[in-house]
């Protein structure tokens, strides 16, 4: 506690002496204990059995419309890291024609804590790999050839200040897990079944949820018998059909073609460099026919128990609940405060009401971008999973992801499965083996003819969503239920 | 090498745990990084980070934990400190069904071959300068974004295996300038890297950029429709789609446990066309040369694909120890991919006279493997993606997915270029593990199946 006061007076002497260099805004992170844990039982044998500690400061600095950002692991150094970003800034500023601002905002004074019961940094890991190893005992059979059980603890306090007089401290703890096993095929080809930990969106985050087996272990002998199915399966032969998305799969088809092209930054152009950009325009918010009236989408802070909810963002911005698919029309994008200044700006009208409060960084020596934080795909009213499926006449099942592979702007994709299910009928009738679907993404969503209801909902977890240069890997949170989509390519030509 | 206080820190650290009996692995990793990022012609994001890293990994029988901890190295009791954690948790680690393999540092060894002072402490004011006159001489109607990462990685590493000590030291850049049409939206690009400051030049990226506008500026773009076609590969695309190929044919775990594509093969078995040879080699140039593993082994050049052959499997000490298998120097993030040049001509458009239509695909964004046992990956065209016949470039083309296997992509390879190029394929997530490429300015490869074609770039 006595670095943490130290710091904070620090950072506010300096977020003064930045006002007096001539600063727009400024602010800093303090992360006083970043810690994450991660322990791997492959085949048996602990793998990984990792923790890392990290502290230091990020320090932002806005000056002349141009950002300065530097980072450093020594408390004693806080100032130099504040005239490094001021210096970084100034040289920025000679080479700008877009000033960016902040603009002014009420200070905050707030904190936020996940909710959690029992601090997974608290159990013993004796016990965590006990849980681990009972799972892989339930995995092991003669004739699966790999299995990985995976968990993942992060914990981090942070304190939050800047220029408009916030002051924000922030304590956020994420749970994940993962099970996968593979088996070698008919063809001698490796197959795969797996299962990540997920939420209900209600509850709490600690080291609890793995205390449910419905949210993860309970479902390891629905795992190996799906693919020992797999095994002698058909394979899924090229043709347009529907697809039917669990939310195993279908969040990530979420994520990948409405969470990134809606992020303000690759709308604006900022990451055309590497990440890419997004065929969403500013011209696009109000008007543009995403997909058919049965999609409304949401970026939801406020779902209890996932990564995506941290409660302040780093531009100290509260999150939001809002929409930004309704009906099928795009009606808002993920934003932060400078990129909806410049988008207003630029667009010479107010295109955008606010921050959605999306501004975040992954560590204290990365500068905060436009991330995703929930974004959901509402429960619809076409039923539970096998109305569903009782009302497609030829279709595929998909579950999971193996392979995923976007255009640089977000308009057209490529996924590949670990299971299709074929549905003829209205009745699955077989199991296909290595199926993939392409698509473009408006023609997709446009062709959404049905959304499960709340009993198909569940809030899938995102622990490695990367983005930006410095490359930054951030936590997410998608819910979704399950979701069909009509006259899809599926599989490969031959 | 590293300043006698932080090395006699680790040191000492590594004798006290030698002492009381405790296998311990030292890793000190420390970059000093800069990046700025341009968006809309003007600098987006500049930025500073100086971080270390210790890393300690301790063996107790069977039994392992690591822990890194990145902060400010204060002294004995933060090293004790990592070193404690890492060992209570070996203590009551599962054991593994095999004996784990100790780092054990080969030789001392004290590199720093490519490092270059000028690139460690580059002024920032250089990069916005040289951004400005890309800007300032291709035009300001375009909208222009970048970025330029440089900085300086130090690794560190001891262990209680012996007293030998390894230490890198080196510089490594990479630069990138995005031109793009502000209503047709096509985007061209230019990428350089090196370890020196002054590998990056305005000039190559104004001929660059500007040698395309005329047929960018002139010509509506095409859609392709899907097929059978013959690419005319870029370095980046070359490098990132072999790169891949080694990733899950080349590694001795993809192989051992059946999940690569050269499952079932051996050594010798032919994969690629016989224009095509591969070395990993840590002494060559135009890649970031990294003379020992994270194991402490000397690296050395090791064939991977020989005349279209497979020449040998890496085996990093995980894969080696749990397989019973030797080390190949591989313990790392990358390798130093070395592509052999071929005997093609010098201009790449002399390559494809005759070959009627030919895509012109410099690289391919956001690969993946839709199926790793039949090496297939799929990844789409992006920045300066051409269609050409017989050697002349004739329109842009729309963004183009290929989805094919490795095995067809390099094994009707109808021409390499005699020149080889450096491609950057650095990560920057976590911490700064630069990586580059030795490969040829270009490959021709034939009946590479085009599978969809978007209705914009």
């Amino acid at each position: 506690m006595e670095l943490l006061e130290r710091m904070k007076a620090g950072i506010s002497r300096n977020i003064s002496r930045m006002a007096g260099e001539g600063a727009e805004y400024s602010d800093a992170r303090f992360f006083a204990d970043d810690r994450s844990e991660n322990l791997v039982l492959y085949d048996g044998n602990l793998e990984a059995n990792d923790t890392t500690f990290q502290t230091g400061t990020g320090v932002r600095v806005l000056w002349g419309g141009a950002w300065g950002f530097s980072a450093s692991s020594d408390p004693d150094k806080l100032d130099a890291c504040f005239d490094q970003a001021l210096a970084n800034a100034r040289t920025a500023s000679r080479l700008v024609s877009v000033p960016l601002r902040m603009g002014r905002a009420a200070p905050i004074h707030g904190s936020y804590s996940s909710p959690v019961v029992t601090d997974p940094f608290s159990v013993p890991l004796e016990e965590k790999l006990e849980f681990l190893m009972g799972i892989d005992k339930a995995l092991k059979e003669d004739w699966i050839a790999r299995r990985a059980i995976a968990a993942g603890f992060m914990r981090r306090t942070v304190l939050f200040m800047n220029s408009d007089g916030s002051e924000i401290v922030k304590n956020t703890t994420n749970v994940f897990a993962d099970m996968i096993i593979m088996a070698l095929d008919v063809d001698g080809m490796m197959q795969r079944r797996s299962m990540t930990l997920f939420t209900t969106g209600r509850g709490t985050r600690g080291w609890e949820m793995l205390c449910v087996p419905e949210l993860f272990c309970g479902h390891a002998d629905r795992i190996k018998s799906e693919l020992s199915a797999l095994l002698s399966a058909d394979r899924l032969e090229y043709g347009r059909r529907s697809v039917i998305l669990l939310p195993g799969q279908g969040h990530l088809q979420v994520h990948e073609t409405i969470g990134h092209p809606l992020e303000l930054d690759r709308i604006l152009g900022y990451e055309l460099s590497f990440a890419g950009g997004s065929f969403v325009t500013l011209d696009s918010i109000g008007s543009l026919k995403y997909g058919s009236e049965k999609l409304s989408v949401s970026s939801y802070g406020g779902i209890e128990n996932s990564p995506g909810t941290f409660g302040y963002d780093d531009d100290g911005t509260p999150e939001k609940d809002y929409r930004l698919i309704d009906k099928g029309i795009l009606v808002n994008v993920l934003s932060s405060r400078a990129m909806v200044n410049e988008a207003n700006d630029r667009a010479g009208r107010t295109v955008l009401a606010g921050s959605g409060g999306a501004a975040r960084a992954t560590a204290f020596y990365r500068a905060p971008i436009d991330r995703m934080t929930n974004v959901n795909i509402l429960p619809g009213s076409d039923g539970s999973l096998e109305d569903i499926v009782s009302s497609t006449k030829n279709g595929l099942l998909l579950d999971n992801p193996t392979s995923w592979s976007i255009g640089s702007n977000r308009e057209h994709f490529h996924f590949g499965c670990e299971i299709a299910w074929e549905i003829i009928d209205g009745r699955r009738t077989r199991i296909l083996r290595n199926p993939t679907y392409q698509g473009h993404t408006l023609e997709f969503y446009n062709s959404l003819s049905a959304v499960g209801d709340e009993s198909t909902w569940v809030v899938c977890q995102v622990d490695n969503c990367g983005k930006g240069e410095p490359n930054q890997v951030m936590q997410l949170g998608h819910g979704v239920p399950v979701v069909r989509f009509d006259d899809v390519i599926t599989g490969e030509r031959s | 090498m590293l300043e006698q206080e932080t090395r006699e820190l680790l040191l000492s650290a590594r004798d006290r745990a030698a002492a009381s009996g405790v296998r311990a692995t030292f890793v000190l990793h420390r970059e000093k990084s800069h990046l700025m990022r341009i968006g809309n012609n003007s600098v987006s994001l500049n930025t500073s980070e100086e971080l270390t890293r210790l890393d300690v990994r301790v063996i107790d029988g069977r039994r392992e934990g690591t822990h890194t901890s990145l902060g400010h190295l204060t002294g004995r009791e933060y090293v004790d400190e990592a070193l404690a954690i890492a060992a209570a948790k070996a203590k009551v680690a599962v054991p593994k069904d095999y004996e784990p393999i100790q780092e054990c540092v080969e030789e001392n060894i004290d590199e720093a071959d490519q490092d270059d002072p000028a690139l460690a402490g580059l002024d920032p004011s250089v990069k916005s300068g040289i951004y400005a006159e890309v800007i300032d001489a291709l035009g300001k109607n375009y909208n222009f974004s970048g970025s330029w990462s440089s900085g300086r990685t130090e690794i560190y590493l001891v262990s209680t295996c012996n007293s030998n000590e390894a230490c890198h030291s080196g510089t490594d850049q990479r630069f990138t300038v995005v031109l793009k049409h502000p209503e047709k939206k096509w985007e061209l690009q230019n990428e350089q890297t090196g370890w020196k400051a002054v590998d990056v030049k305005a000039d190559e990226a104004i001929s660059a950029l500007g040698s395309l506008l005329p047929v960018y500026e002139g010509t509506a773009g095409v859609r392709n429709e899907p097929g059978l076609y013959t690419l005319l590969l870029g370095p980046a695309a070359v490098a990132e789609l072999m790169l891949y190929a080694l990733w899950t044919g080349a590694q001795g775990r993809m192989y051992e446990e059946k999940i690569g594509w050269t499952a079932g093969m051996k050594i010798g078995d032919r994969v690629f066309s016989e224009s095509i040879s591969v070395v990993d080699d840590p002494g060559d140039d135009l890649t970031f040369r990294f003379g020992f593993d994270r194991a402490g082994r000397r690296r050395r050049p090791f064939p991977v694909i020989d005349g279209g052959n497979l020449a040998g499997l890496m085996y990093d000490l995980g894969t080696a120890a749990k397989y019973g298998r030797a080390q190949t120097g591989h313990t790392l993030e990358s390798t130093s991919m070395s592509i052999a040049a071929g005997n093609g001509p010098e201009n790449p458009m002399d390559a494809i006279k005759g070959l009627g239509k030919v895509l012109v695909i410099p690289a391919l964004h956001y690969m993946n493997l839709p199926n790793m046992s039949k090496g297939i990956i799929t990844g789409s065209s992006r920045f300066c993606a051409t269609i050409a016949m017989d050697g002349v470039v004739t329109a842009p083309i729309f963004s183009t997915r290929l989805t094919d296997s490795f095995r067809n992509i390099f094994g009707d390879v109808a021409a390499v270029s005699p020149r080889r190029v450096s491609v950057n394929l650095s990560s920057t997530y976590g911490r700064r593990a630069p990586v580059a490429a030795g490969v040829p300015s270009y490959m021709v490869c034939r009946n590479v199946r085009m599978t969809d074609c978007a209705d914009s770039f």
